[in-house]
């Protein structure tokens, strides 16, 4: 430790009010919780238009929804629960959490991660400013052709191009401000053996994200310079390709699923050491495994285009790259349930939705198996079975995953905890509706060869038992993710009070009081292993022996 | 859905090995959860020793791993190239497609499907194929990107504009297969729906035969009303 003085400041008076002093404060806390936030409105909105498909869906040749309508919900629905939700939920906690676990007294780029912020809500108004704008009509991934002006004339995809890529280029800002921070700002004796897992995924996520972030703005900017300048780059005939904006588009998507299935896996393993009570059972397994999901992973986007004219070694290419993943997804669950194996499980609401989230994970990646075969993916792909992997996948990785993320630093970010009957109620119903919304889809899709992203289905095609079952579930879905988020609403007032180190963590964010302060540390230790805080629990518990027992032999009376 | 052609059929051995790889992924993980959630969960109690696995258990671990993927590429590889393989027409087929595979150009445009036989004619929606005859069709877009996908009978393929895809099967019996298309196309996608039928060699010939003769009489019809200046 240093000898130099430091400078204490306990509290600043503020001189705006606390609202306008959070949107607009680069602390890199603040742009967290507000990211954290608006990303929780979103999976409501999100869930709203998933909700209206599934009702469309919930009896054959239903005209509930027009097509137009039914395709410009798809079209929200996925902008909404991927560039609005599920990103901005994984880099918001990153970007809370990450400085404050390495013992960095802020970011290295404070500025750079405000402006991410602001672009990405940015993005959020541009897609949702319906009274100007006709929402796209283009489908989840907007393939060209069909996003070109020829066949949607209308300024729905310019919008959704425009909000996407400034919520992307926001990403990038912030992945780049977490990078910095990571390499540059851990605390004495932080070394990378010793950053905690999720800081550690912060920094493969925030890498992943520079490269798949950047060619997916590439290819925004390419499809709206076609849009609007007549442009050729995916028009077939004139020198452009329509598989260009695929494999483009593919790269970024399949490294967005990676980055959701790393930010829940980095927070389980912190999650669950913390709830057994012993460290996590190979570290260098699961940070390992975590950077080669991102590697791998990412170049594995080819899966989804199985079925398109590329040569037959490329598809061979696809499938041994997914494949390959499940060594290190293997590894990543084996290190984690052998670290509850042997400990002292408290199951609280964290460790519960962390043990879903695997369990759901588990479902969407082990059907992923078989659709990353060749020829079954010539059967299977881009029908619901298709769906409902995917949905198990990151559903399981960022509702299931978010919410144990959520309960768990829910404490440091507030100062309070969520309910844990609200919690666990919210758990078992989330359960109940992910089986009954998508394991019909599988039968389905698998069975039946249903088509996904389609505004209806006919009858008498077999399929209809199984859509009225899904779109209850999803009901039941709904209800789960509900009642999270009026847990979280109602215990930002209510909740009972925490203290700096509510669960007895491992790393040193518990370190800091609950809420931090601005500066996040008053003072820093020295980090002599993995698991710094409880170095310090240990130091103090210690420390407080050895005064007891001078205490007590002090007042002996001298022989 | 049975399989009603060679490759449809190694697709279909090939997705039963998927499903269970899928499951013992699925069984084994979430028994595990189960398994260590029940028998370790206790409120209290002493902490636990504090143990940590070294490389060796990784190692291992990650050589089952390992092996599990190499058998399900393996297993994939091999009835991925199955189903790759064209069949030859068998005796029962179209005598004019022994030595080559019947060509018929498909071509997917919003939303609708047109299929062109080698003697000119065309029809929309629904393909008449020979039974026991194998059919390649070659996939065209004029428009966005389509999927051709009759699950009983053929892999499923993009029609890309500006690309040739192709797809081959020999339909092992005569009946009618309904397909759709698989890639979101836009507004009527739901509807952009396909049926095969699959007829002796002789109905075939005389489909296309009939077919031809149709279009022709159409066309003579409105070139005559265009003529008469009924039509302007």
């Amino acid at each position: 430790m240093s000898a130099n003085p430091e400078v204490v400041v306990d509290g600043f008076p503020r001189r705006r009010p606390h609202w306008i002093e959070v949107v607009t404060s680069a602390d890199h806390k603040d742009v967290g919780r507000v990211m954290i936030g608006a990303a929780l409105g979103f999976l409501f909105i999100a869930l709203v238009e998933f909700l209206l498909m599934r009702l469309q869906l919930a009896i054959p040749d239903n005209s509930l929804l027009t097509p137009v309508t039914f395709n410009r919900m798809l079209s929200l629905y996925g902008a909404t629960a991927i560039f609005l939700f599920a990103l901005p939920l994984c880099l918001g906690l990153y970007y809370y959490l990450a400085p404050l676990q390495v013992g960095a007294r802020g970011t290295a780029l404070p500025r750079v991660g405000q402006l991410g912020l602001w672009l990405y809500l940015a993005g959020a108004t541009v897609l949702y400013a319906g009274f100007l704008f006709t929402p796209s009509e283009a489908g989840v991934n907007p393939l060209a052709p069909l996003s070109e002006l020829a066949f949607l004339s209308n300024n729905g995809v310019d919008a959704w191009a425009v909000s996407s890529g400034l919520a992307t280029l926001g990403f990038v800002l912030i992945a780049i401000n977490l990078v910095a921070t990571l390499r540059r700002m851990r605390a004495p004796g932080m070394a990378w053996r010793r950053v905690p897992v999720f800081a550690w995924a912060a920094a493969v996520s925030s890498w992943l994200l520079i490269v798949v972030g950047t060619v997916m703005l590439a290819a925004i900017t390419m499809l709206l310079i076609d849009r609007n300048f007549d442009g050729i780059f995916f028009a077939d005939g004139s020198g452009g390709a329509p598989l260009l904006w695929a494999h483009m588009s593919w790269i970024f998507y399949t490294g967005t699923y990676m980055l959701i299935l790393i930010t829940a896996l980095a927070a389980i393993a912190e999650i669950v050491p913390v709830f057994a009570r012993k460290p996590l059972f190979n570290r260098n397994a699961v940070t390992g495994s975590l950077l080669a999901i991102a590697v791998i992973g990412t170049l594995a986007w080819m899966q989804n285009m199985l079925t398109a004219p590329i040569g037959i070694g490329w598809m061979y290419f696809a499938m041994i790259m997914s494949l390959a993943l499940i060594v290190p997804f293997g590894l990543i669950v084996f290190n984690l349930i052998a670290t509850m194996i042997g400990g002292t499980l408290r199951m609280r609401a964290p460790l519960l939705f962390a043990a879903g989230a695997v369990s759901m994970i588990s479902i969407g990646l082990g059907a992923e198996i078989s659709h990353s075969m060749v020829a079954v993916a010539w059967r299977l792909h881009n029908t619901t079975d298709a769906t409902a992997a995917t949905h198990f996948a990151l559903v399981g990785g960022a509702v299931f995953g978010g919410f144990a993320a959520l309960h768990y630093w829910f404490p440091k970010l507030t100062g309070r905890t969520m309910g844990e009957f609200l919690g666990r109620a919210s758990f078992w119903t989330l359960v109940a509706g992910m089986l009954l919304t998508f394991v019909p889809l599988f039968i389905s899709g698998g069975d039946h060869g249903q088509v996904a992203d389609a505004y209806k289905y006919f009858s008498g095609t077999g399929v209809s038992t199984e859509n009225l079952i899904a779109s209850i579930g999803a009901f039941v879905l709904a209800i789960g993710i509900i009642l999270t988020l009026v847990n979280a609403i109602a215990s930002l007032g209510n909740g009972g009070r925490a203290g700096h180190d509510h669960w007895g963590g491992n790393s040193l964010e518990w370190f800091a009081l609950s809420p931090p302060e601005p500066h996040n540390f008053d003072v820093l230790p020295d980090v002599r292993s993995d698991r710094p805080m409880r170095d310090i629990r240990e130091a103090v518990a210690h420390r407080s022996r050895r005064a007891a027992k001078e205490a007590a032999r002090e007042s002996q009376p001298v022989a | 859905m049975a399989p009603h052609s060679p490759g449809t059929d190694q697709i279909d051995t090939l997705l039963w090995i998927g499903f269970v790889a899928a499951a013992i992924v699925i069984v084994a993980i979430n028994g595990a959860l189960i398994y260590a959630l029940r028998r370790y969960r206790s409120e209290r109690g002493d902490e636990p020793r504090q143990i940590r696995g070294g490389r060796g258990t990784q190692l291992r671990v990650g050589a089952v791993l390992t092996g599990f993927a190499a058998i399900v590429l393996v297993l994939s590889l091999i009835f991925t190239d199955k189903a790759r393989e064209i069949p030859t027409t068998g005796s029962a087929g179209l005598a004019a497609a022994k030595s080559a595979p019947l060509k018929i150009e498909t071509t997917g445009q919003q939303w609708l499907w047109r299929y062109d036989y080698p003697n000119g004619a065309f029809s929309y929606y629904k393909l008449v194929v020979p039974v026991d005859t194998t059919v390649e069709l070659d996939l065209i877009s004029t428009d966005v990107i389509h999927t051709w996908d009759v699950p009983e009978l053929a892999p499923k393929r993009d029609a890309v504009p500006g690309k040739t895809n192709h797809v081959v099967f020999r339909a092992d019996e005569e009946g009618t297969f309904d397909g759709q298309s698989a890639t979101f196309s836009g507004q009527a996608y739901a509807a952009m729906r396909t049926e095969v039928d699959v007829v002796s060699p002789a109905e075939y010939e005389a489909f296309v035969k009939q077919q031809k003769a149709d279009i022709q009489a159409a066309q003579d019809r409105v070139v005559g009303l265009i003529e008469k200046g009924e039509v302007p």
